[in-house]
């Protein structure tokens, strides 16, 4: 059962494509694993086809208009407005061009072929990579105590993606985000001040929350975060420099 | 790839206007994607081109900032609704719904390629094109239950047709062969034969199937 979800404004800005590459890969990887979210992503995107493409005929219960003339009535002023703005005559020739251009290409077949590791294995179990990731590398696997992680090869910024593994009684001491992090269990379960955190949950942070996440049972994460991590208490302040290692 | 240029200065103030023809589209657009998937067929695709060209420019300026790119995104998305029309399915969704999703993974990699000069395109791995529509996995389980459902109507239709009112009736209709008998006015004993019967033809039918 997932109980943690992208607010339904990130959804939005999700199906809109105006959330940066490593945001937009783990929504992506959250939506891959939750009906719930799949169905309000299904209905976005559908909500944001009307916006930009007008809705369809049928859905508005119009039907039994003559087919014909639909051409000419829905999209013949629209798409005149468009070929005004090639300027003269001659740019019509340049429209066909491009369709011709267009239409020499052969289909393409190379969609569904994944380009990099679709699974990893930890501790002997196997556990499948969100779809999302199938084109970004992962990069060599690096650890500190029960802490593990791999950075994954996307240029986004500032911002950073990681596969975090946490093996079993493993906890990340005390620690406040400067930006914001966002984690999502691919595998596994842990449990930190504000609750149980289990495969599929989504978790959004930022520098108001500070928290020190512990797994019994061990736990694999997607992680993105804009900015080191900031630990809070004690000795664990002394890790601060290396805070980078982790996200 | 030959780029669009425009020679006419851009009326802005167009952008933003919605007509009462951009509100409606038209029900062929399914049927030309179909046709673009199953026959490479350049006028049906010439239609969807007509259809989408401008909104998708809309689109683009909006999202892109200029013309320039408003016009790369439009040759980028209706290239791949040519070389990726198979990946559509028109029993999941709206054509205009599938458009959109290859629109939007264009404009997202295009974005990217601008601001972070990053090469890699995402977005089709991000907004699968053959999951834009509606498929959760219960969805999928349905679609595959549906294929075998419509290949045993096919075979339980090759029955004759005393054969086949009694296993429509038991399968489909759900009756009891109580129900079945008293329906067809015969006894008990000639519905059960005719099941028996039905199903031991059915059976050497899918048998002879998984030998191909």
């Amino acid at each position: 059962m997932i109980n943690h979800h992208p607010t339904s404004d990130v959804l939005a800005q999700f199906v809109a494509g105006n959330l940066p590459a490593s945001v937009s890969v783990v929504v992506a990887s959250h939506v891959e694993l939750c009906s719930e979210c799949n169905r309000a992503v299904q209905a976005l995107t559908e909500q944001a086809a009307i916006d930009a493409f007008g809705e369809s005929i049928k859905e508005q219960g119009l039907r039994d208009e003559p087919q014909a003339a639909g051409l000419e009535d829905f999209s013949g002023l629209d798409y005149f407005d468009f070929l005004n703005q090639f300027g003269d005559s001659d740019d019509y020739a340049d429209l066909d061009d491009c369709i011709e251009a267009i239409t020499a290409q052969e289909r393409d077949d190379t969609n569904q072929l994944p380009q990099t590791v679709t699974e990893i294995a930890v501790g002997g179990e196997r556990i499948p990579l969100p779809t999302a990731l199938k084109s970004i590398a992962l990069k060599e696997w690096q650890g500190m105590g029960k802490l593990s992680r791999s950075r994954l090869a996307l240029d986004d910024g500032d911002l950073r993606m990681s596969l975090l593994h946490i093996d079993k009684g493993g906890s990340v001491p005390c620690h406040t985000h400067k930006g914001f992090e966002i984690t999502l269990l691919l595998q596994g379960s842990f449990t930190d001040e504000m609750g149980v955190y289990r495969k599929g949950d989504f978790v959004w942070l930022d520098g108001q929350h500070t928290h020190q996440p512990v797994t019994e049972e061990g736990c694999v994460c997607l992680t993105v975060s804009s900015d080191a991590i900031h630990f809070t208490q004690g000795m664990s302040q002394l890790l601060n420099p290396i805070g980078r290692f982790i996200y | 790839m030959q780029t669009l240029v425009s020679a006419g200065a851009l009326d802005k103030g167009s952008a933003d206007i919605k007509t009462q023809s951009e509100t409606q589209v038209p029900t062929e657009l399914s049927s030309w994607l179909v046709r673009v998937a199953d026959a490479r067929d350049k006028l049906a695709f010439t239609h969807l081109f007509q259809f989408f060209a401008p909104k998708i420019k809309r689109f683009g300026i909006k999202q892109l900032g200029n013309e320039a790119q408003a016009h790369e995104l439009v040759q980028e998305t209706m290239s791949n609704v040519w070389r990726k029309a198979h990946l559509y399915d028109g029993d999941k969704g709206a054509a205009t719904t599938w458009v959109y999703t290859v629109m939007r993974n264009a404009a997202f990699d295009m974005l990217r390629r601008l601001k972070a000069k990053a090469e890699m395109n995402l977005g089709d791995d991000i907004w699968p094109l053959e999951q834009a529509q509606a498929q959760s996995e219960e969805d999928s389980l349905h679609f595959a239950d549906h294929l075998m459902e419509k290949q045993m109507m096919a075979y339980v239709d090759s029955l004759p047709e005393a054969q086949r009112a009694v296993v429509k009736g038991v399968y489909y209709q759900e009756l009891s062969q109580e129900q079945l008998a008293q329906q067809f006015g015969v006894p008990i004993g000639t519905i059960k034969s005719r099941l028996r019967l039905a199903l031991a033809k059915l059976k050497q039918q899918m048998g002879d199937q998984q030998h191909d």
